[in-house]
């Protein structure tokens, strides 16, 4: 009798639990509960992908042979070796002081013309069809020009890249400031605000997010512009390391690069998005809270 | 004695009209503001209200007529502040760098603007949110910042569109004495906009009724009701009742002279 009277009791706290249990999982409760589980879920389905690709290459290489996929083993090994000898460190070299010089011109150079047309509208309507034209050219039909112009090495490849991704930061920084909050703006002129103040105190802190995005769209295509300044230029960096593999039919060592240059290219968007969050807090915040 | 000194604000003949003037939005609109006066202005949507303090703020300039303040046209630089209906803080600044941003604009050295922020926001109650960004307060807090922000330039003209029209009920009520409070402290001009009816008579000395599309002055109402108002309540009293439903009459008038009646429902809320 007192067990069937326990039970009985039981049922009902246990039901308590499991719809608070749902509760938690509404997105005004435990937002963070929900969110940790989805990315765990996610993280395992991205192994379990990896898994499948290193399977998958291992199949393509043992009925196709190693010029059509080198096993991944031999791409492991290859690495460690081309890695312990200092051939991918000297090339990581080579790439990265053309990917940082040409980065840190663009965004600066960017990010001043930006401001520039953003600050002066009617000079930013007058260039408008020529940022449009250029920017809309793809980087590599100025690569003759620029052999012309700076030869084949480091400075005609960061010449490569600045054009490439030059562009996107200016048009997003100009367009930051162009779109400023007008509530805000309204607000700081009927608080007497000089235009000065205006420009520098408002406009430009509100397009800081605008101009993060632009910095990171900037670095990606920077990544793209290294490695075809690499191969149409002096091969040199990962961009030719990877052709000079690929001509000799070097699958393993080819792979052995890429996989370098996947790494490098994530990490490069993933600390810009992070800094572009950070900075960009209180926009995300205000979007959130209305 | 006030009534001899000279209006802070004075309107004459006002007339403002957007879109290349195929929306008029004020016409040929009078009324002066005395120094100290609290003035609301009430009004269905589509009567101007906001161009009208935007006029006076020196934001946009009339078509026909004058606008003076202080007997000069008006020029944001002069001690005049605007409180908005959302806060408008800057979201990149502090509680206290949304102040210390106005105290800068009035050329306030660096060094004493440090303690008139702490004053400011000991004055509405906020001195411990000093560091936190605006969008971390509530509604309400954010309001306070941006009252804090206006009386920062020390105004001899405070002008508030719909402050508080956007807050609930009870912040609403809590703010409203804090603004009589602060008002019978510094005894600034204040031009008030407001949907609220009850709220135009607790705060103000003088009702602005306006009609809409183009906006004109409809009727001018004296509050006669006992100050200050923040400590006690008018709403009991019987003046109270009277005085809205006077007012209430010239909305209903309004309404039987061809104004939309979901223009007045919408602009008064649940009003009988």
């Amino acid at each position: 009798m007192a067990d069937q009277l326990k039970l009985d009791t039981d049922a009902p706290a246990a039901a308590g639990k499991t719809r608070r249990r749902r509760n938690a999982g509404s997105p005004r409760g435990s937002a963070g509960y929900e969110r940790r589980r989805s990315r765990r879920i996610a993280t395992t389905w991205q192994v379990c992908i990896l898994l499948a690709l290193i399977a998958g290459m291992k199949i393509l290489n043992t009925t196709s042979g190693n010029l059509v996929m080198p096993s991944p083993e031999a791409v492991f090994w290859q690495s460690v070796e081309m890695w312990a000898d200092g051939t991918i460190p000297r090339a990581l070299g080579e790439s990265l002081t053309v990917l940082g010089l040409g980065f840190i011109l663009a965004s600066t150079s960017g990010i001043m013309i930006g401001i520039l047309l953003g600050g002066f509208p009617f000079l930013g309507r007058v260039l408008d069809p020529y940022v449009n034209a250029v920017n809309a050219t793809p980087g590599a039909a100025f690569i003759p020009l620029i052999i012309v112009w700076f030869g084949l090495y480091a400075e005609a490849k960061i010449a490569l890249v600045w054009l490439a991704a030059v562009f996107p930061v200016l048009i997003n920084t100009t367009a930051g400031i162009s779109n400023a909050n007008k509530d805000l703006i309204e607000m700081a002129q009927s608080f007497g605000a000089s235009r000065w103040t205006l420009f520098w105190q408002v406009m430009v802190p509100d397009a800081l997010p605008s101009i993060l995005s632009g910095l990171r769209i900037g670095a990606a295509i920077c990544i793209v512009g290294t490695v075809i300044a690499e191969l149409t230029m002096a091969q040199s960096g990962l961009g030719g390391l990877m052709i000079k593999a690929g001509n000799r039919f070097q699958m393993d060592r080819y792979f052995a690069v890429v996989i370098v240059m996947m790494a490098l290219g994530s990490l490069i968007t993933i600390g810009l998005r992070l800094a572009e969050r950070r900075l960009g807090r209180w926009r995300v915040a205000m979007q959130d809270g209305g | 004695m006030t009534e001899t000194r000279p209006p802070i604000i004075s309107l004459n003949g006002v007339s403002k009209s957007f879109k290349d003037g195929q929306v008029q939005a004020i016409e040929d609109l009078s009324f002066d503001v005395r120094p100290g006066e609290f003035v609301s202005l009430v009004g269905p949507s589509g009567c101007g209200k906001t161009t009208l303090l935007r006029l006076i703020d020196g934001l946009v300039a009339p078509d026909r007529g004058t606008v003076l303040v202080n007997g000069r046209p008006p020029d944001p630089t002069y001690n005049m502040a605007m409180v908005f209906q959302s806060s408008r803080l800057l979201p990149w600044r502090t509680v206290a760098g949304n102040i210390d941003f106005v105290l800068g604009l009035r050329g306030h050295a660096p060094k004493a603007r440090k303690s008139r922020v702490q004053a400011l926001l000991g004055a509405v109650g906020l001195r411990e949110f000093a560091e936190a960004y605006p969008h971390e307060l509530s509604g309400g807090m954010q309001q306070r910042v941006g009252l804090a922000r206006a009386l920062a330039v020390e105004p001899e003209v405070l002008l508030m569109d719909e402050p508080f029209a956007a807050l609930d009920a009870m912040t609403r009520e809590t703010l409203r004495g804090e603004l009589l409070r602060l008002w019978d402290r510094r005894r600034m001009a204040v031009v008030f906009v407001t949907h609220d009816i009850d709220e135009a008579i607790i705060l103000s000395q003088r009702i602005i009724v306006l009609r809409p599309r183009p906006g004109r002055i409809d009727a001018v109402v004296p509050v006669d009701l006992p100050e200050p108002r923040w400590q006690t309540d008018p709403r009991g009293l019987p003046a109270y009742a009277d005085l809205r439903r006077a007012l209430w009459d010239r909305i209903h008038a309004m309404g039987r002279e061809g104004v939309a009646l979901e223009e007045l429902t919408g602009a008064f809320g649940d009003e009988p």
